[in-house]
């Protein structure tokens, strides 16, 4: 079989050709593939919607007090609402059960098992390098994908690990099988493969209904089509494999061993299928995505340092029931040096006995014990980094003394600015803020009003 | 059990924890780059927003997770400390830090 015109990795398109293969439409799925994933969609709605009304434990909830009350008065009673949930979830097994045995050959060996998740080379190499693109430490191509690519098949195959525990579990709450041991295990089970599926569920949904570039996708569960060039753009492999498909089909109709015609009108790649050189990556493995990740110079895409800034922030809250902060924590040790050389000040003035009064000693407290976190966290970053050494960041146009003078001077307006705002940018504006309080964000602004304002008089100092 | 966890936190746990989110925070904090007096006032020379960005992102991520905890009852706010404002002092407070911020490149 001659395959010439097919080319063995993606080429560039003229323009034409790009507009040719945007109206040409090709299969993606079948009719009961896109029955069965609306009535799956609609199952998830249903009982994600009732599910969470049902935990009512002020231990367990997940939903807010108010929410249960409305889905709970929908249904009239909690019994009922608990009866709809079961009803709904018996139907979806059982629909289930029918597709997998009925459909077994055409669509749960052929469609899932071959197709949904099975996970190859390519696949691992497409995980590997949509991370570090993602952390900004890579800027290789994406290795060509096929029929669902390998974020998709990650999703598929937790969906088809967890789906039979939450039946099963689901089966075992409802009807109370077995020992009240095994179904207090259910219920765990049950909560913890839902938020699983839900966690994965969470991306799906984004990527099918917002993500622009996967448009067609979404509408390829409707329509069942996709068009040519976001085949040959996102599923290479799958549209290659296509191609071969149809010449196949088209010279078994003809009935001659024929050329390859002219119609696709692609360049003959030097790659061409049957050669040896079908793109070989070099085998890497986790350390190395911990190698690029951590240990290469340049910082993270400041959104993904914000995020991890944001979930440490979030922890704090939730642990400490405060923010981060900076000025605070050296505040505490200024005010421990204090008490030490003058007690007797400490004790009457009103600021520092707040700090530093009898009994409790100010270094015992979280600003205290946080900042030595903070420098061993950056010391051990920086080191990770290779970015470790002693040097005055300053402008080209300034002199090391006058950058320390100028340092000493903008501190001793920082800390001063700091104390009378009862914070610093990281305790007032970054904590404050995220809690919304009034002051944290006026501080904010008016942090950045003098930066922005003050920029163009000290320009020659940093640029 | 509902958070904030510190009351049931002995001293030593209280520490250790501090300790350990201090430790994330300069982590993240250098890895954005504010290690660098240069990178953080490059903002104001409408170089290089990552100040901006790194900031604002840190404050949705965490003001989103409080919000819905709170709201699904899971984060006791009365036990949260919401810094109390003081307008006058905290704007000229935020003018002269941020004066000292463009002087000093802290």
């Amino acid at each position: 079989m001659d395959s010439l015109n097919i080319p063995i990795s993606p080429v560039p398109l003229t323009f034409e050709q790009a507009e040719a293969m945007a109206r040409r439409q090709i299969k993606k799925h079948h009719v009961a593939v896109m029955l069965l994933h609306w009535f799956n969609a609609m199952v998830w709605l249903v009982e994600l919607a009732t599910g969470a009304a049902l935990i009512s434990s002020p231990h367990f909830r997940i939903a807010p007090v108010w929410y249960l009350g409305i889905v709970q008065g929908f249904f009239g009673s909690r019994a009922h609402m608990l009866w709809f949930h079961i009803a709904v979830g018996i139907t979806w097994i059982v629909v289930f059960a029918v597709y997998g045995t009925f459909g077994f050959r055409t669509y749960l060996a052929r469609e899932v098992l071959e197709r949904e998740i099975a996970l190859d080379w390519d696949d691992l190499v497409w995980l590997r390098v949509r991370l570090l693109r993602i952390l900004g430490r890579s800027n290789e191509p994406l290795p060509s994908q096929g029929i669902y690519n390998a974020g998709q098949k990650l999703f598929a195959l937790l969906v088809y690990a967890v789906i039979p525990i939450i039946m099963i579990t689901g089966l075992v709450m409802a009807f109370h099988l077995m020992s009240m041991f095994l179904v207090a295990w259910a219920v765990v089970l049950h909560f913890l493969a839902v938020g699983l599926v839900v966690s994965g569920l969470m991306i799906h949904v984004y990527m099918g209904a917002v993500f622009p570039e996967e448009k067609p996708a979404f509408f390829s569960m409707i329509t069942g089509t996709v068009n040519e060039l976001y085949a040959y753009r996102h599923h290479f492999k799958w549209w290659k494999e296509v191609k071969m498909q149809e010449r196949q089909w088209k010279q078994d109709m003809e009935g001659t061993g024929g050329s390859a015609g002219p119609e696709d009108g692609f360049p003959a790649a030097a790659e061409t299928l049957g050669l040896p050189s079908d793109v070989t990556q070099p085998r890497r493995g986790l350390g190395e995505i911990v190698h690029r990740v951590f240990r290469t110079p340049g910082y993270w895409p400041p959104y993904v340092a914000g995020v991890g800034l944001g979930l440490t922030l979030l922890a704090t809250f939730i642990l400490m029931g405060e923010g981060l902060g900076a000025s605070g924590g050296f505040t505490r040790y200024l005010g421990a040096v204090i008490a030490w050389v003058a007690p007797h000040y400490v004790n009457h003035s009103s600021y520092w006995s707040e700090y530093a009064g009898t009994g409790q000693s100010p270094l015992i407290s979280f600003g205290a014990f946080e900042l030595i976190g903070v420098v061993m966290g950056g010391f051990v970053s920086g080191w990770l980094a290779h970015r470790l050494r002693i040097s005055v960041d300053k402008g080209p146009r300034v002199s090391a003394r006058s950058r320390y003078a100028l340092a000493l001077l903008g501190g001793l307006l920082t800390g001063y600015g700091a104390r009378l705002a009862r914070g610093c940018t990281s305790g007032l504006a970054l904590s404050g803020g995220a809690v919304l309080s009034a002051g944290a964000w006026a501080f904010m602004m008016a942090v950045f009003a003098a930066g922005f304002a003050g920029a163009y008089f000290v320009r020659r100092y940093w640029i | 059990m509902s958070a904030p966890f510190f009351p049931q936190f002995s001293q030593t746990t209280y520490l250790v924890v501090s300790l350990l989110l201090g430790f994330f925070f300069g982590f993240f904090l250098e890895r954005a780059g504010f290690s660098s007096a240069k990178k953080l006032t490059a903002q104001f020379y409408f170089k290089d927003f990552a100040v901006l960005k790194v900031m604002f992102t840190a404050i949705i991520v965490a003001m989103l997770g409080i919000a819905y905890l709170a709201t699904a009852g899971w984060l006791d706010m009365s036990l949260v400390y919401v810094p109390l404002t003081f307008l006058w002092p905290q704007l000229a407070g935020g003018l002269l830090l941020g004066a000292g911020f463009i002087i000093g490149g802290y």
